[in-house]
């Protein structure tokens, strides 16, 4: 998840300015960045950051495919019992370990099951559309504010039952959550407000939760209020906040920058723009590809439970150890995995994770990059980014482009 | 050939449903199931795409 929280103790200016380094090639040039460290070792302990942001943990962060998997299967050895995003408690189910783990994920799992997706795909293609109108004559648009952004925080709310009009709210709780220190103009600052802003969210959860306590409605919190785990026991009002605050947290800015990567990908190649438009039935495979290729969500965090060892270098416990989504994508290991083939579909990539963690939303996420591609192509069929543009990669884990202007010849009438 | 899903290894990322859907589908909680067991050869390309899609390499052929 996101890189910033708590363990942001003020650092010096040197310190800081070599993470800022770091971080930004990471995120410009993921391949480049993970293909120079493979060469110098498949353990990286040097670069890296702990759970939260945490500057003043041992790091080391897997490069190699067979490690990736190991960390992100083997739950005995590493656990993801960790606070995230400023709540102090362990989000469900993301911070839960076997066997509990399991358990919600039985109750989860269904409600973010592919036909469910799919019956929420009619409400998101509406959604698509409407925002396609607003900007379409214009021949120009700038793809972030006005459609990567507000569109899964759109889907979020209908899901869960809060009017449209919460957006704002919605899109400024999870800047925070993301990204605090750029909010709030400095790590210890950031730090401070997303505390604060996490206490500020579970309390208007809470305030939901109430209002559906003897009035249930037909959305997720309603749900999650009256469902029976296996013990014919209710979800207590605690695992419930921690739900809401994982499906806000891991739901909204991870789909903004797949579809950031994506279209800023597309918009540079007009012959990939091409093949959509010959065989939509290709979208697909655009998007399995280019989401391995990419990678908008570059790593994951375990912590070792004992002291293990990975590609012959010695792990000691309680080392924060950091699956490198990216470098296990795209690797010399695999030569096939080194070039993208649009029409690919089945190059296996760790994009959603892997193991009993793996992306809750997955289905929901390539639904709704399954629809933006489908209705955009539809309508805006050929397009670029605006001539002049510097695009720049935001210097995070979670790999976005805040300012995406695209621009096409608008049709005549 | 025959085709098989290890439950155990099974997340439900859905890629072998959706790669090869005569073969395979989805159980309520989004994890593959197999529907045709014994393929046919016209289906192998599909299941060995699967195979490759998977990244749990939770799906097996054999004799």
């Amino acid at each position: 998840m996101a890189e910033y929280g708590s363990g942001t103790a003020a650092m010096d200016p040197a310190t800081e300015a070599k993470l800022q380094a770091w971080q930004q090639e990471r995120s410009s040039d993921p391949r480049g960045y993970y293909a120079k460290l493979r060469a110098q070792c498949p353990v990286d302990f040097e670069q890296h950051l702990g759970a939260g942001g945490d500057v003043t943990v041992a790091t080391a962060a897997v490069l190699s495919r067979g490690d990736i998997e190991e960390v992100l299967r083997n739950t005995n050895i590493f656990s993801s019992e960790m606070g995230i995003m400023g709540s102090e408690e362990p989000v469900i189910p993301l911070g839960v370990d076997p066997p509990l783990h399991a358990m919600y994920r039985r109750v989860l799992d269904p409600l973010f099951s592919p036909k469910k997706m799919a019956a929420l795909q009619p409400t998101v293609a509406a959604q698509v559309n409407e925002m396609i109108d607003s900007f379409i004559d214009k021949g120009e648009v700038d793809f972030s504010a006005e459609l990567a952004v507000p569109l899964p925080c759109l889907t979020f709310l209908a899901l869960l039952g809060l009017p449209g009009e919460e957006l704002d709210a919605l899109v400024r709780w999870k800047d925070i959550m993301i990204r605090p220190d750029i909010v709030a103009g400095s790590r210890e600052a950031g730090a401070e407000l997303q505390v604060r802003t996490a206490g500020e969210i579970y309390q208007r959860f809470g305030m939901e939760m109430e209002a559906r306590r003897d009035a249930p409605r037909d959305d997720l919190i309603s749900y999650f209020m009256t469902v029976k785990v296996e013990d014919g026991r209710n979800l207590t009002d605690s695992e419930v906040l921690r739900i809401l605050f994982l499906l806000l947290a891991a739901g909204l800015d991870t789909v903004t920058i797949s579809l950031q990567a994506i279209f800023n990908y597309l918009a540079e190649h007009p012959e990939a723009q091409q093949l959509i438009q010959d065989d939509p039935d290709q979208i697909d495979n655009v998007i399995e590809e280019l989401l391995r290729w990419e990678t908008p969500v570059q790593n994951l965090t375990r912590i070792a439970k004992v002291d293990t060892v990975l590609s012959g270098c010695p792990i000691p416990a309680g080392t924060h150890v950091i699956a490198a989504l990216s470098s296990g994508n795209v690797n010399e290991e695999n030569p096939e995995s080194l070039t993208v083939d649009l029409t690919m579909g089945d190059k296996a990539h760790l994009s959603f994770g892997g193991g009993n963690h793996r992306c809750l939303g997955s289905h929901l996420a390539r639904m709704e990059l399954r629809t933006v591609l489908r209705e955009w192509h539809k309508r805006i069929p050929s397009y670029r980014i605006k001539p002049g543009t510097q695009i720049e990669w935001v210097a995070s884990s979670l790999r976005g482009i805040d300012y995406l202007p695209l621009e096409w010849t608008p049709a005549k009438g | 050939m025959k085709v098989s899903i290890d439950a155990d290894k099974c997340q439900g990322h859905g890629r072998c449903y959706e790669v090869a859907s005569e073969v395979f589908t989805d159980d309520e909680r989004g994890r593959g199931q197999v529907i045709t067991a014994q393929v046919p050869d016209h289906l192998l390309a599909q299941v060995r795409s699967a195979i490759n899609a998977c990244p749990e390499k939770a799906i097996s052929l054999s004799e």
